[in-house]
Order: structure tokens, then C-alpha cells, then sequence
């Protein structure tokens, strides 16, 4: 079947790699593995294109499954790379060893795969599960005290958060159930999309469900209330780590959330899923933006504004209407795409200059021009400015808020994008501005390194200013699956 | 073997009592190892409810969820948890951040609480309402067992009593899930827990302590 | 004949006390791998007791001798009012559930009066100790008789046995397990045994019950044993007829009767072994954490009454 490939071969690619000992071999047969997996996604998408969509008992896809594998895909390729440099220049007192590291990646990408393939409510929450189970070593794989703390957070908040989750997932199979459709499909998605339809839902289950769903998929996204574990672990990860997490594990918890709000909504009508939606992404972007200004780590700093972006995404999808999905779908990819990018700088940061605290760090333009032009250009465009492209989504979700009249949504958006903005430039400024320090080591910039920030910062321009045909078709039929 | 279907059909109910017996005695223990043995008990209670679902609704499937829960929860996990206060060699105090005396008004509180809680909802279902009160009450217990007590191995076993509660919702509302899920489930609450515990491991090896209200190095 | 019935329970309760003594201290033994005493060790100790002179210290009062004497009149009072082969007692229709609690509270009452009366520093301490757990366990043992006594529908005790009895073996209900949980940790507290009260200690200091006994010699200290080894007996029947009192006899037939007397006997000795057990196994709670575990006791009648009123049974 078509839709094995893409979840089995970093499964397997997990297995192989345990197996190399040598760094450089282990580098090898990743990049490798990582060609053979995109090729996989590609294929799948290609067939989906093509089929419209592939049903199964187990793994399912539709327009919606491939943006977010497209997005997978895009990003795991250049947090790869970057880490076949970035091993390369830590020491190995830190690393216990590349080839745990990247099968641990591998497994990661397999359980994500795995979330956007599922047929099966059951399984979703599985592999949301496993999600956290596999990144939770790779979170404390630095084995600080730091790491360590943040490791232990992750797990537990999550965990916890997951089986709230759990029992939104059983309340959602007890309403299908009672709503007539057979134990053994009663967790389908395509069956039960049809009977949503059909309004045979308890809609008191139904309400009862998504509210459970919400807070306990709503932790793994980073919503706010349920989000300290997020500024921890995506700050004390190692940097390839850290922009998987931030740019697409939160983007599969999200694609879980969105794919229960399509139930929800068929089942009840919109007004609840939304109403909730938009009550969690604007306390986020709140909350966030306000923590933003008073950061002093770079990472922690840039794990707030991945909250922040989240509650953009649920605003975009709890306002509805096809400007705001659109600009919500294009915001996951767009994120993505910066918050990578701005990672992969602060790594470079912490590489030259010892320290994540932006207090520390002084003069980069005339020190480490290559690294403050990334984050320089990472940093504008996750404020939003144009020609980037994350001001094309956020446009879209804004002026989706003002078709609506939701004059309050779309003012505290405004406020909280203007602080985010006034805030991350302050720091970024401060670092980058002023005289460079004394003792400068000479910098250091691995070209694998340096070549995936350019695609990404090239990948941003270029979404700014005109979508590429193919990436339009995917969206328009990731738009059908949501409407 | 009618005597059998009798009992069979009042263990669920019933035994619902017996399990708010174990909540409050979750409540006042202050030692780990009381602790595991009180959710041993709960599982063993928890199997006998399913064993008995089995029974009565005749399904193969639930009596090999019967099977796993009883090795995995009753006898796999507690078995784990004491050797892991032995190799831990950290103080066996429960560390509790509130009185037992404390604890038992909260912990009945949660019991109020649980049954008003189900009261509106068991009107569209043929629900045993002790049963699913008792799986709210677990659910409630969990949560307030992780947030009160500073141990990290409290932590994991007030996560394992909360997915103790939801299976049982589970089981009493809809008696059970696929088999396949469960399985799943299953699986991922075992992994979670030896990851948890070698995290504990790593833990005490950091910060020579297992205390994890002392974890605020990161703040802000 | 009802009422010779009723004298014969109240004396099995009385003189079959110091035999529920002997029994539990061997089975004790036995469980620690002793030898033990006899079984009827207690009443050769009464009655050496008896014989003995009645010492009174020069500064006390009517009170130390009137003590004693209250106390194990106040035990007969309320062995008047459980019932053992029959759902009937000698008091039954004389007062409910309260008066009997009350009339122990009596008891407890001037024994602590006595032994302050005593003039001896322990006797101060064993009475202040006394005081908090007697009032500590009073709420578990009024609200778990009071949770029994509503759901069936009864304020005497007599009352209540009979409701248990009318109903199904098989519909095990949860205010009866509640309230029998409480009330057996109220029974451990009241009647001064482990994890409470070390019966057998000879540290002062460790003494609860015994501290209040130590001025006392001769007769009234007899009386005094004995009393506490009635309120034992009474509580440990109170259990049996409340919470298990099946094999009751209904009819006056001698077989009834016999059948009754030898379920009786059988149930005492489980729950004796229970109690022997609990004792041999745990440690004496120290003293600031007897009100948690009090604490949990009136936790659970709490929620035994809370049952009474949601459930249909």
C-alpha cells in the first residue's frame, strides 16, 4: 500500500541506523533515509492528487494528510542537514553518540507520520502518544540539569494532557456508538464523518468530547494554560531537535485538533468548536506575546513565539470562513518554515558565542555577519512584516476577522502582533547592534549548516510574494477536505 | 452457574465501593510502597470488572483485556514500581504537600464531586452509575495525587491511577474498545512508564534529589 | 421468654469478655510464634483481683471510688442494648443508637475523672490522651450508625439488625461497607487496642487506657478490667449483629437458638483472629497521628452517610 512506505521506512531507517557506529556513516545512511522518505511522501501525495483520496482500515489520506506531510517532509529534510553539521562542531563529551540521536529522530518522524495517516481515532491518539514518548529522550539528550528538568516536564504535563485526550476519544466512540454505528467502526473517521452528517450524534457527548479533545491535543499544541512544558523543552533540546518540535510536532497536534473540529462541527454545527477555538488561541497569543518581551534566553524566547503563532493558527480556524482556513493552513507551513530557520541561528548563537542569553551577546553584525543576517531576516518575518510570507497568512486570518465583524479578535491580534514585533526586534537589535566583544573566537559556520538556513530564508521570500503552483493545488485540496 | 451471572452482574456496581476505599487509603498512605500496593488492589478490583463484562456480554475480547490489565497493572507495574524504590535508593516518605487530614476532605470532596458530576449523564445511558462515579473519582484522585505529592515517583503513579479512572469510564460506558486500541493504549501507558523511569534515574543522578517541586531551575 | 432471652444476652456479653480476651491474646501468640497463656487466664486474674485489697490514695475523693464502679455499670448498661442470638435486646425499645453511645461516653467520662482524681502525673496524662481520641472518634461512630440507622429505616439497634436481616445476602450495599470500615477503626480507638492504644505496654509514657487504671488496686481495678474487656466484646458484637447478623434465630425453637449461638461464636472468632492479626502486624501509631487516622475514619462515615442518600438500595 501506498501509505506504508512513508510510516515504515523511518522505521526502519531507526533500526539501520543503530547499527552505525562511525559518525560519518551514521551521517551518511540519515541523509539517506531521509532522500527515501521524502520520495515516499512525495509519492503518496502524488497518488492522493491523483485518487482524490486513499481509504484504509488503518491509515487513511486526503488533501488535508498531504499539506501537513508536504510540511513534514520540507522540514525534517532541512533539520537533517543542519544536524549532519551541527554534531559535527559539538563536542563529543556532549553527544553521547549521532547514532541514538538520529534514530530517536527517526523514530519521532515515524510516530508524526504516523498522526497524520491515521484512519482511526484510536490510533491517532496512539501515535500522539508515542509522539511524546519519542521526543522525550531527545529532549533530554544533553543530560543537564536543565535538560533533565525539562525532559521530566515534557513528559508528564504531556502524558497527562494525552490521557485527558483519551478520554475525549472514548466519549467521542460512546457518542458514535449510541448513535448506531458498529463497535468495530465506530473510530473511523471516514464513517464517522458520514454519520456527523447524518446529525445522529448526542450533541451533549459531542460538546463533552470536543472539550476534552481540546484540552488534551491543546496541550501537545502549546495553548495556553497547558503550554509550560513548551518554553522548557524547546529550549533545552538540542537545536535540530528543538525546530522539529516547534515546527512540526506542534503542526500535528494541530492537524489532530483541526481534524476533530471537522467532526465536531459536521456533528453540531460550528458554533461551539469555533467559539472554543478562538477563546484558547486568543488567551495564547496573549499570554504569549506578553511573555515574549520579557525573555532573556534566545530559545525560550522563540518557543513563546511558537505558542503564539499556534493561537494565530486556532484563531484562523475557529473564525472559519475559506480567507481565515486558508490563511490558518498557510500559517502552519509559513511558521514552520521561519521558526525553523530562526532555530537553526540561535544553534549557530550558542555555538560562537558559549550562551543562549541574549544579554550576553553583543555586536554580532561586525562578528558573525552570516548569523545575524539569518536572524535578522528569521526575525522579520516571523513578526510579520512583508515580503514574507507569514504576512500573507496572517493578512488573510485578519481580514477574515474584520469580514466577520469580530472587531475585538481582530484588535487584540493587531495589539499583540505590534509587541510581539516591538519586542522581538529589541532583542534581536541588542544582540546584533553595538561593538562586538573583545575575545571573539573565530566564527564558525558549517556550509550544510549555512545552505539550509538560505533555503529556508529563500523559501520565506519567495511564499511572500507568490505561491508556486503546486503548492496552491495542495492547498485548495487540503481547503476541500476542511469545508 | 446462574449464582455466577448474579455476581457477575453486581461486581461492577458493587465493587465501585471498594474502590473509593482504596482512594482515600491513596490519600492518607505515606510510604511509596503502601501507595503501589493500593493501586495494585485498585487493578485487581478493575480486572474483576472486566472479567466480569466479559462474562456477561460474552466477548473474547474483553477477557484478553482482562488478562493484559491483570499483568501488566497488577502484577507488571507494582512489580516495577518496588524495584525501582529499591535501585532509587531515595527516602520511601511520600513527600504529601497537604495533611492526610487534608487529603481525605479533598479526596471526599472529589467524591461529591464525581457523582454529581455523573448524575446528569447517566440519564441517556444504561450507565452503572457507582462504576462511572468511581472512574471519575479515580480520574479526580490522579490529578490531585500528581499536583500534591512532591515525589516524582508519586507523579507517575498518580498518572497511572488517573488512566486507571478513564479505562474504567471507558469500560463502564461503552465496556471496553476495540481490542487493537486497548492494546495500543496499553502499550503506550507501559512504555511511558519505563521512559518515566529512567528519567527518574537520570533525575536523581542530576540532582542528587528525586523532589520535584526542587525542579525550578527553569522559570519565566 | 423473650426477656430471659435477653438477660442471657447481656450475660454472654459480660462474663464471655474475659474469655474474648484470653482468646485474642493467644491467638496473638500464637501468631508471634509463642507459647501464650490459657484462654482463661482473665478470669483466674479477676479473680485474684477481687480478693485483693481495695487501695485508696489519701488525697482523692468519692469520685475514685465511684469511678469504677460507674464505668462497669455503664458497660452492662449498654451490653443491654446489642443484640447476640436474637434481633432483640433487653434495652431495644428503651433508647436508640445515640443513648448507647452516650452511655459509653459516660463510662469514658468518669474513668477520666477518676483517674485525674487519682492524684498521679499519669493519670493527668493517660485522661488528656483519652479525652482527644474519645471526642475525635465520637463524629465516625455517631455519623456511621446514623448512615446504618437511615438506611434501614430504624433508630434502635434492634431496629437495625432487623432491616440488615430483611435484606438480600447479595445486595451488598456501599453505606454497609462504609460504615463498617469506620466503625471498625472506631472499634480499634474506643476499645484501646492497636494502632491506638498498646494494651499490653508497661511504659508509662506509651499508656493510654493503662494510664487511667494505675492508681487503681483490688476490686475496682477488676472492675475496671473487666469493664474494658466488656466494651471490647460489645464492640466487636455490635459489628457481628449490624453488619453480618445472619443466622440470627427467629424463632425461640432450641435448634434456632443453638444454630444462632454457634454462628455467633464462629463470626466472634473471625473477627477476633482480624483484630489479632491487625495487632500483631502493625505498630502504635504515635500520638499526633491518631487524629488522621480518626480523620479518615470520620472521612468514611461521612461518605457512608453521603451514600445513604444516593442510593436506591
Amino acid at each position: 500500500m501506498v501509505l506504508i512506505w512513508p510510516l515504515f521506512i523511518p522505521l526502519l531507517g531507526a533500526a539501520l541506523l543503530l547499527l552505525c557506529r562511525d559518525r560519518r556513516v551514521a551521517d551518511a545512511v540519515a541523509l539517506a533515509v531521509c532522500g527515501v522518505e521524502i520520495l515516499a511522501i512525495g509519492n503518496a501525495v502524488w497518488q492522493v492528487h491523483r485518487w482524490g483520496s486513499i481509504e484504509g482500515r488503518y491509515l487513511r489520506a486526503d488533501g488535508l494528510t498531504s499539506f501537513f506531510l508536504v510540511n513534514i517532509a520540507f522540514i525534517s529534510a532541512l533539520s537533517l542537514v543542519y544536524a549532519t553539521g551541527y554534531l559535527r562542531h559539538v563536542g563529543e563529551g556532549r553527544f553521547s553518540s549521532a547514532r541514538w540521536f538520529y534514530a530517536l529522530v527517526y523514530l519521532f518522524l515515524f510516530t508524526m507520520v504516523g498522526v497524520c495517516l491515521s484512519a482511526n481515532l484510536g490510533l491517532l491518539w496512539i501515535m500522539m502518544e508515542a509522539t511524546t514518548l519519542a521526543s522525550a529522550f531527545l529532549v533530554g539528550f544533553y543530560n543537564t540539569e536543565g535538560a533533565v528538568e525539562a525532559g521530566w516536564k515534557y513528559i508528564v504535563v504531556c502524558t497527562v494532557g494525552i490521557a485527558f485526550a483519551l478520554f475525549g476519544t472514548i466519549v467521542f466512540y460512546l457518542a458514535a456508538v449510541k448513535g448506531g454505528l458498529s463497535h468495530a467502526s465506530a473510530l473511523n473517521w471516514t464513517t464517522l464523518l458520514a454519520a456527523a452528517s447524518q446529525k445522529q450524534f448526542d450533541p451533549n457527548l459531542v460538546r463533552l468530547a470536543f472539550v476534552f479533545i481540546l484540552v488534551g491535543y491543546g496541550t501537545k499544541v502549546g495553548f495556553v494554560p497547558m503550554h509550560s512544558w513548551l518554553p522548557d523543552a524547546h529550549a533545552e533540546a538540542p537545536t535540530p531537535v528543538s525546530a522539529m518540535l516547534s515546527a512540526i510536532l506542534l503542526n500535528c497536534a494541530m492537524y489532530a485538533l483541526i481534524r476533530y473540529e471537522i467532526l465536531a462541527s459536521r456533528a453540531i454545527g460550528t458554533e461551539f468548536a469555533h467559539t472554543l477555538l478562538l477563546f484558547f488561541g486568543t488567551f495564547s497569543i496573549v499570554v504569549a506575546g506578553l511573555l515574549i518581551l520579557v525573555q532573556r534566553n534566545l530559545k525560550r524566547m522563540l518557543a513563546y513565539s511558537s505558542v503564539e503563532h499556534m493561537g494565530i493558527i486556532a484563531i484562523g480556524v475557529g473564525l472559519g470562513g475559506p480567507l481565515g482556513l486558508l490563511g490558518a493552513l498557510l500559517h502552519t507551513f509559513n511558521h514552520s518554515t521561519a521558526k525553523a530557520l530562526l532555530f537553526f541561528g540561535a544553534g549557530n548563537v550558542r555555538h560562537n558565542f558559549g550562551t543562549l542569553r541574549m544579554d550576553r551577546v553583543r555586536g554580532m553584525a561586525r562578528s558573525n555577519p552570516r548569523t545575524a543576517g539569518v536572524l535578522i531576516v528569521g526575525g522579520l518575518a516571523i513578526v510579520g512584516l512583508p515580503p514574507f510570507s507569514l504576512f500573507v497568512s496572517e493578512f488573510a486570518i485578519l481580514s477574515e476577522a474584520f469580514t466577520q465583524s469580530r472587531y475585538l479578535i481582530g484588535g487584540v491580534f493587531l495589539l499583540v502582533l505590534s509587541l510581539v514585533f516591538g519586542g522581538f526586534l529589541y532583542h534581536l537589535l541588542r544582540m546584533i547592534c553595538g561593538a562586538s566583544q573583545e575575545t571573539q573566537p573565530k566564527p564558525h559556520f558549517a556550509r550544510a549548516e549555512f545552505a539550509v538556513m538560505v533555503v529556508a530564508g529563500v523559501c520565506l521570500l519567495y511564499f511572500g510574494v507568490h505561491i508556486p503552483a503546486a503548492f496552491s493545488v495542495l492547498l485548495r485540496e487540503a481547503m476541500t477536505v476542511l469545508q | 452457574m446462574e449464582f455466577v451471572g448474579i455476581a457477575a452482574g453486581k461486581v461492577v456496581s458493587t465493587s465501585a465501593v471498594f474502590l473509593i476505599l482504596t482512594i482515600v487509603g491513596l490519600a492518607v498512605a505515606r510510604r511509596i510502597s503502601t501507595c503501589v500496593l493500593l493501586f495494585s488492589m485498585q487493578s485487581v478490583i478493575i480486572t474483576a470488572q472486566v472479567a466480569a463484562t466479559a462474562y456477561l456480554e460474552n466477548s473474547r475480547e474483553a477477557w484478553v483485556v482482562a488478562g493484559l490489565v491483570f499483568t501488566f497493572k497488577v502484577l507488571g507495574i507494582p512489580y516495577a514500581f518496588f524495584w525501582l524504590v529499591e535501585r532509587l535508593k531515595s527516602p520511601r516518605d511520600v513527600k504529601a504537600s497537604t495533611t492526610p487530614a487534608q487529603s481525605v476532605f479533598v479526596v471526599v470532596v472529589m467524591v461529591f464531586i464525581s457523582y454529581a458530576a455523573v448524575r446528569s449523564y447517566v440519564f441517556g445511558i444504561r450507565v452503572p452509575e457507582d462504576a462511572l462515579a468511581a472512574a471519575v473519582a479515580l480520574i479526580l484522585t490522579g490529578a490531585f495525587l500528581m499536583v500534591s505529592r512532591k515525589k516524582a515517583l508519586m507523579q507517575m503513579l498518580g498518572l497511572l491511577v488517573l488512566e486507571n479512572g478513564i479505562f474504567l469510564a471507558a469500560l463502564t460506558t461503552t465496556f471496553g474498545m476495540p481490542l487493537v486500541i486497548e492494546m495500543g493504549v496499553l502499550f503506550d501507558v507501559v512504555v511511558g512508564l519505563l521512559l518515566m523511569g529512567i528519567f527518574t534515574f537520570r533525575i536523581r543522578d542530576t540532582f542528587e534529589h528525586l523532589d520535584v517541586s526542587r525542579l525550578r531551575r527553569l522559570r519565566g | 421468654m423473650t426477656m430471659a432471652l435477653g438477660a442471657v444476652q447481656v450475660l454472654i456479653l459480660i462474663l464471655g469478655a474475659p474469655l474474648a480476651r484470653g482468646i485474642i491474646a493467644r491467638i496473638k501468640a500464637w501468631f508471634q510464634r509463642r507459647q501464650g497463656a490459657s484462654i482463661w487466664r482473665p478470669y483466674a486474674e479477676l479473680g485474684k483481683l477481687f480478693q485483693k485489697e481495695d487501695l485508696v490514695p489519701p488525697t482523692s475523693s468519692l469520685i475514685f471510688i465511684l469511678a469504677p464502679r460507674v464505668m462497669f455499670a455503664a458497660a452492662l448498661a449498654v451490653a443491654a442494648f446489642v443484640p447476640v442470638l436474637q434481633p432483640f435486646a433487653l434495652f431495644g425499645s428503651v433508647g436508640d443508637f445515640v443513648l448507647m453511645v452516650y452511655l459509653l461516653a459516660l463510662g469514658r467520662f468518669f474513668l477520666a475523672l477518676g483517674a485525674l482524681d487519682g492524684g498521679g502525673a499519669f493519670g493527668g496524662m493517660g485522661a488528656s490522651r483519652d479525652a482527644l481520641i474519645s471526642t475525635l472518634a465520637e463524629a465516625p461512630l455517631l455519623l456511621a450508625l446514623a448512615a446504618v440507622s437511615i438506611s434501614a429505616r430504624s433508630a434502635s439497634i434492634t431496629g437495625i439488625v432487623g432491616g440488615t436481616l430483611r435484606q438480600n445476602f447479595f445486595e451488598i450495599s456501599a453505606v454497609h461497607i462504609l460504615a463498617f470500615a469506620a466503625l471498625g477503626m472506631v472499634a480499634l480507638a474506643e476499645s484501646g487496642r492497636m494502632p491506638v492504644d498498646n494494651p499490653t505496654t508497661h511504659l508509662e509514657l506509651t499508656m493510654i487506657h493503662e494510664a487511667m487504671t494505675l492508681e487503681y488496686s483490688g476490686p475496682s481495678l477488676a472492675l475496671l478490667e473487666w469493664a474494658g474487656a466488656v466494651k471490647l466484646n460489645i464492640m466487636l458484637a455490635l459489628l457481628i449483629s449490624l453488619f453480618g447478623p445472619w443466622g440470627m434465630a427467629g424463632s425461640l425453637s432450641p435448634a434456632a437458638l443453638g444454630i444462632a449461638l454457634g454462628a455467633y461464636l464462629l463470626k466472634m472468632l473471625v473477627l477476633m483472629s482480624v483484630l489479632a492479626v491487625i495487632e500483631s502486624s502493625m505498630a502504635k501509631l504515635r500520638m499526633y497521628r491518631v487524629p488522621d487516622f480518626l480523620g479518615v475514619a470520620a472521612a468514611l462515615s461521612v461518605l457512608a452517610v453521603f451514600f445513604t442518600m444516593i442510593a436506591k438500595r
